[in-house]
């Protein structure tokens, strides 16, 4: 058992060549320091005031020097460490590894028994967590869903309370209060047993997030404040959409986006040194037909790798999005969708892909079914992001030598020896005879993943509280159901 | 003893189960126990293994070999007792030369018990007759994998049908199907190796 999460090396997508990621840098300083990012919140025009920046109060604008953003390049870490409540689900965000988790916030999900939409609840916080616990491929568990069943002061700490307690991966979370943010911030304190533990293996993190084009507001600009300031990592992900909150060409939407998540990372930067801050996007397209935001567009995909690109320029990991659908249920448009959009961002080598499990329908709807496909999806992702192993042992010169014309290798050790390391195995797919599969009731794949999320919920055990601290937590925390 | 080589024959290793067998025959445990309890109980074991998805076929095939290996040691001890569960003539029928799925399927009969006489590929009507009629096999297996070679497939099935009635065939391939084996008057047709060996074993009883 490695000690920590299973590792692969992404990157060998590039979706421009080296000097044009050189060219976007530039028209990103230029944008920066003479167009300037509008932040709403005074206190961090302040910070970025009392730095040097060029500010002008009355316009909210801030225009960042080029030597502010080397610095913060400069003072960002390289290599984040992002921890499980087990050691074995750590993620080591450096390069170009690459992992994939899930995503949202929702409201809805596809309900497991009747197939109908319906609001999520707390219960689907949790059935969702433990899915990821579950599922291979599921590297984090970016919490997905928002549970309309309790009151929304009780928001924060049930979403985090609940993911905690279904899974030992880690937790980022987006939050909706600052009395949420701080109770959500001890919860994890007491899991952790202190402050100093719990800065040591961060298994929790969160997700701010700036407004396209270039605007900081103030709530979640206090937000992003308040968890650099205790120390928690953070991504600042910005959501540009070509065509409507960027150029509509992709270029154009990369170097908007990077304006915008390297404003957010500067910010961090210069309230507290060395903070672990992700570069973050989560862009996509505007539908030029309907005129709403699309998850599952390959525009998307692309452009989510080109941000990877400038994250590995900048050596800062970088928070990216993949694997969405904007079809309404679990059919072969989500399975293309997902597969393509997974597939190119995680060969681009983007570190930490979230959105890539379970989501339908413009990033609103959830489905235990897809995320089971979605698992099989990711795999065979990581298998491509794999590559082919060239060496003496897989080229096999000798053992072709040895099988000779006409014979085979189907009964060679060589093939016994390497088959599991070379061949992806799927799980959901099927790939019986047609007399067996008729056999086995014609399944179609929906119906084959939903046994299996069935499964799992059923008989799935996470790592959970002991006793003593669940009965303290939900002393501390009247609010959580 | 018996559980090292059970469990060497699970991992495919040849030489372990060459040593246990050895030590097991050295200890005094009977040539047929060894065979019954640890050798054949094993392979029952892969073939479960494989049909829930568990075991690969290359690893199916290693399993096989090793378990080869220890009976190559306990067969010529066999004092006069049967250890077979039954016997098979195998082949590719005339006119095809691919071999795969009959070298799979003999490898797995064999691991479950069965004494197979393997003909190889292009085997010819006589050929098959001939080796019926010399091994006196309770069953007759026959292969294809060329669209075009299933008319000698045919061939072949009607004349070990007028000429060696006693005999049951059963027949596998790409382009064979249960409906072919019911025109052409086969006595069974199998998938794939590991329902190859469950049907072997049903024509058998």
């Amino acid at each position: 058992m490695s000690k920590v999460f299973q590792q692969y090396q992404g990157g060998s997508n590039k979706v421009f060549p080296g000097d044009k990621v050189k060219e976007i840098h530039e028209a990103s300083v230029h944008l920066m320091e003479k167009v300037g990012v509008k932040v709403h919140n005074p206190r961090a025009r302040q910070i970025f005031a009392d730095h040097g920046a060029q500010v002008d109060h009355g316009e909210a604008i801030v225009k960042i020097p080029r030597s502010m953003l080397e610095d913060a390049v400069a003072a960002a870490p390289s290599r984040v460490l992002l921890c499980g409540r087990e050691e074995k689900n750590d993620l080591v965000l450096e390069g170009t590894n690459t992992y994939l988790g899930t995503g949202g916030t929702v409201l809805y999900t596809l309900d497991l028994d009747t197939g109908e939409r319906r609001p999520t609840e707390v219960r689907d916080v949790a059935g969702y967590a433990k899915m990821t616990d579950a599922l291979e491929n599921v590297a984090f568990f970016v919490i997905n869903c928002y549970p309309q069943d309790v009151a929304t002061e009780d928001v924060d700490v049930n979403r985090f309370y609940h993911s905690f307690a279904n899974t030992s991966k880690h937790v980022m979370g987006g939050i909706y209060t600052m009395e949420g943010l701080k109770d959500v911030i001890r919860l994890s304190e007491e899991i952790a047993g202190g402050k100093a533990n719990l800065l040591a293996r961060p298994f929790v993190s969160f997700i701010t997030l700036i407004m396209s084009p270039l605007v900081m507001e103030v709530t979640y600009t206090d937000f992003l404040m308040e968890i650099v300031r205790y120390g928690l990592p953070l991504t600042t992900p910005a959501e540009p959409l070509a065509g409507a909150t960027a150029p509509v060409t992709l270029a154009g939407t990369v170097t908007i986006n990077n304006v915008e998540s390297l404003a957010g990372l500067v910010l961090a930067q210069l309230i507290r040194k060395g903070h672990p801050t992700l570069y973050g996007t989560t862009s996509s397209i505007m539908d030029m037909v309907t005129g709403t935001y699309m998850a599952g567009a390959i525009e998307s995909a692309l452009i989510n790798a080109g941000c990877a690109q400038m994250a590995q320029y900048y050596e800062i990991p970088i928070y990216a999005t993949g694997g969405m659908s904007d079809s309404k249920i679990p059919d072969c448009q989500a399975g293309y969708e997902s597969a393509a959009t997974a597939m190119i961002v995680a060969l681009a080598g983007a570190n930490y892909i979230h959105d890539a499990f379970g989501l339908l329908e413009f990033c609103t709807t959830l489905s235990y079914e897809k995320m089971v496909i979605d698992n099989e999806i990711v795999g065979m992702a990581l298998r491509a992001v794999r590559g082919i192993e060239v060496n003496e042992e897989t080229i096999a010169a000798d053992i072709i030598a040895e099988v000779g014309p006409g014979g085979n290798f189907l009964a060679h050790r060589h093939t016994a020896g390497h088959v599991r390391k070379e061949f992806f195995f799927p799980r959901v797919a099927d790939r019986q005879m047609r007399r067996d599969w008729e056999a086995s009731g014609s399944a179609d794949t929906a119906a084959r993943a939903k046994v299996m999320a069935e499964e799992i919920l059923r008989e799935h055990r996470p790592l959970g509280f002991a006793e003593d601290l669940e009965a303290l937590l939900r002393k501390n925390y009247a609010g959580i159901k | 003893m018996i559980q090292e080589i059970y469990t060497k024959v699970l991992a495919g290793e040849s030489d372990g189960v060459r040593s246990a067998v050895q030590k097991a025959l050295d200890e005094g445990i009977k040539p047929s126990k060894i065979i019954n309890d640890a050798l054949i109980k094993a392979m029952d074991e892969v073939g479960a293994r494989m049909k829930s998805g568990e075991m690969y076929v290359p690893e199916v095939l290693i399993a096989a070999e090793a378990m080869k290996a220890g009976l190559g040691l306990v067969k010529p001890l066999l004092e006069g007792e049967a250890y077979a569960v039954g016997k098979v003539v195998i082949g590719t029928v005339a006119g095809d030369l691919h071999d795969i799925g009959k070298n799979l399927v003999t490898m797995l009969l064999e691991s479950s018990g069965f004494e197979v006489i393997d003909l190889g590929v292009d085997a010819s009507a006589e050929v098959f007759l001939e080796a019926a009629g010399k091994h006196k096999p309770q069953i007759v297996g026959l292969s294809a994998l060329l669209t075009t070679t299933m008319a000698s497939m045919e061939a072949t099935v009607k004349a070990l049908r007028e000429k060696a009635p006693g005999i049951k065939t059963m027949i596998g391939g790409a382009p064979v199907s249960q409906q072919f084996a019911d025109e052409i008057g086969a006595g069974g047709y199998a998938p794939d190796g590991a329902s190859a060996v469950d049907l072997a074993k049903k024509l058998i009883q």
